[in-house]
């Protein structure tokens, strides 16, 4: 037992299907499945115990969960987040990857820009950054409405993240790698898409599902533009008529459930990326 | 180089294209131009403005602004950011009008214009119901009184409130020595932490008797309003600054309101008694 519980405190498991350790026995899968079960009852006896009005909360869900539009016919609730949290994840991964190359640029220039870029968006709260980008931008011209303006806070703060989870991942590729492909005669962009990048990004997997399901929970903070996400509705629909831990019960389910698919996602991927690693193929 | 010269150019017209640009004093004109009043009120202040269980942003605030679109024969349309954003100004053409219950204050007027008042709302002291000491704002001395960040009432119990109504300030005054103010982000916050007893986290809280009144009457057993009204908070509608020609339109209509007794239906409706100011 202390064996496994090292292996789930170190985090890193990069080969296997990471929901049980490597060598589990079946006894051993059934009995934490038996700690899920007990644990997750006691959490809903806990809740129980709050005295929900769980008709109110069955009225609001359809809004919450996104399965309801607006009355202008635009998507609300978790439907929202996800859109938020798509078009973030494409950028950031973008702006990681640029800001990292940056980093390990030999142009002074560049290398400035990007460790400036995370610095600051590494060093500032991303309430801040929002506020910045909403009420800040249209002083110098540009008018960003709530949502756009969300999605540009996100990816520029996660961007800084992922900037230095690619720049270990990408540091962490052996360098003869590269001078195989060199010897080869391969041009280095050849050489940094087909045999550094496929080979960090099993390394950068796993720090990155992280970063990615931190993003789906902190897109909660746009909701202060009035954008109709899952906290924004869950806010609003519990402040006006007192069923407040109604409502972040709700959104707490919501988003642990939506987290858990980022979780199916992420180890899927991991399986994928890691094939070559794995013992038993 | 070219490439990059092209991409300098483009990037800048594209996030342009991408969003709208807001030109300074023209609201009448774009609100005429779009066929459309953007109203900017807050996401949650019932009866004044709320989602109701359809999804819908509806009250006393919002049916005003609504019959104002009608009145100008446009299409209307509600936004709600945080009370924050609202209150910073700088709309920079996001939102045409806030009829959203507030209260002028100096620092507000600095950021925004307010065109006229059009309901008044008293302040009320409510506590816990096993408290028997605070029966007026002077037992307030020395106690720990919560009410809502950035609101006229954290203003009261700081004793720094000052009621900036154009044409001179409303005279308040303060009959205790002094009072620790705790700010709520919100006051469903402030309202749990003082159900749960007297001097726990509170001693009191200082809100609207609107919001309070209803508060109280669905949790009797927990909340009660004591005293005197504190003072009159006047409402006015506050808009971005610089265009008196749409300050003009909205008194115009605000008049016609009040004088075909559209404004007092609407506060019957919502509130149960007329709380409208004269137009």
């Amino acid at each position: 037992m202390s064996d496994t519980s090292k292996e789930e405190t170190t985090g890193v498991r990069v080969t296997t299907a990471p929901v049980f350790p490597r060598g589990a026995t079946r006894a051993f899968e059934l009995r934490v499945v038996a700690v899920w079960v007990t644990l997750l009852v006691l959490f809903v006896l806990f809740f129980m115990s709050f005295g929900l009005k769980f008709s109110f909360i069955v009225d609001r869900f359809p809004a919450l969960a996104g399965l309801r539009l607006t009355k202008d016919g635009f998507i609300q609730g978790a439907a929202l987040t996800l859109f938020v949290c798509f078009f973030s994840i494409i950028a950031s991964s973008l702006l990681g990857l640029i800001s990292a190359l940056g980093r390990l640029s030999s142009s002074a220039v560049c290398y400035g820009i990007s460790t400036f870029y995370t610095s600051f968006f590494r060093g500032t709260p991303l309430l801040v950054q929002i506020f910045l980008i909403y009420l800040g931008l249209p002083q110098l011209g540009p008018v960003p409405d709530a949502i756009p303006a969300g999605i540009i806070a996100l990816s520029l703060n996660y961007g800084a993240y992922l900037s230095e989870i690619f720049r270990a991942g990408i540091m962490s590729v052996p360098i003869g790698q590269r001078e195989a492909g060199a010897s080869l005669g391969l041009p280095n962009w050849v050489v940094f898409w087909t045999i550094t990048l496929p080979q960090a990004t099993r390394i950068v997997i796993p720090p990155t599902g992280s970063q990615f399901i931190a993003m789906l929970k902190d897109s909660s903070l746009i909701s202060v533009m009035g954008v109709w996400e899952i906290m924004f509705l869950a806010q609003s629909f519990g402040r006006s008529s007192y069923r407040y831990i109604e409502m972040l019960t709700t959104a707490a389910t919501i988003y642990w459930i939506l987290s858990i698919c980022f979780e199916i996602i992420q180890s899927r991927l991991e399986v994928k990326f890691g094939k070559g690693y794995s013992k038993t193929r | 180089m070219r490439r990059l010269l092209v991409a300098s150019v483009l990037a800048p017209s594209l996030l342009i294209g991408w969003t709208s640009i807001g030109m300074a004093g023209e609201t009448l004109d774009r609100v005429m131009k779009n066929k459309m009043l953007v109203e900017v009120t807050d996401q949650a202040y019932p009866p004044f403005s709320y989602i109701d269980d359809s999804g819908e942003v509806v009250g006393f605030d919002v049916d005003i602004s609504k019959e104002i679109a009608k009145r100008l024969g446009v299409g209307y349309k509600v936004e709600t950011p945080s009370w924050e954003i609202i209150v910073a100004g700088n709309w920079n053409g996001r939102w045409d009008i806030c009829v959203c219950s507030m209260t002028p204050t100096k620092e507000r007027a600095e950021v925004l214009d307010f065109v006229n008042e059009y309901y008044s709302a008293p302040a009320n002291i409510v506590v816990n119901v096993d408290n028997n000491d605070i029966k007026s704002a002077a037992d307030l001395n020395g106690k720990k009184v919560g009410a809502q960040a950035g609101t006229t009432y954290e203003k009261y119990i700081q004793k720094q409130l000052v009621i900036e109504v154009p044409g001179g300030a409303a005279k308040v005054d303060y009959p205790f020595a002094e009072a620790t103010v705790v700010p709520y982000d919100s006051e469903d916050t402030a309202f749990q932490d003082l159900a749960l007893g007297t001097g726990k986290r509170l001693d009191a809280i200082v809100s609207g008797y609107l919001t309070a009144k209803e508060r109280v009457e669905k949790t009797p057993d927990k909340f009660k309003i004591v005293g005197e009204a504190l003072y009159g908070e006047p409402i006015w509608v506050a808009v971005d600054k610089g265009d008196p020609e749409w300050e003009a339109k909205i008194k115009e209509i605000f008049k016609q309101m009040a004088a075909d007794g559209t404004l007092k239906a609407i506060s019957e409706k919502w509130v149960g008694a007329d709380i409208t100011s004269k137009q």
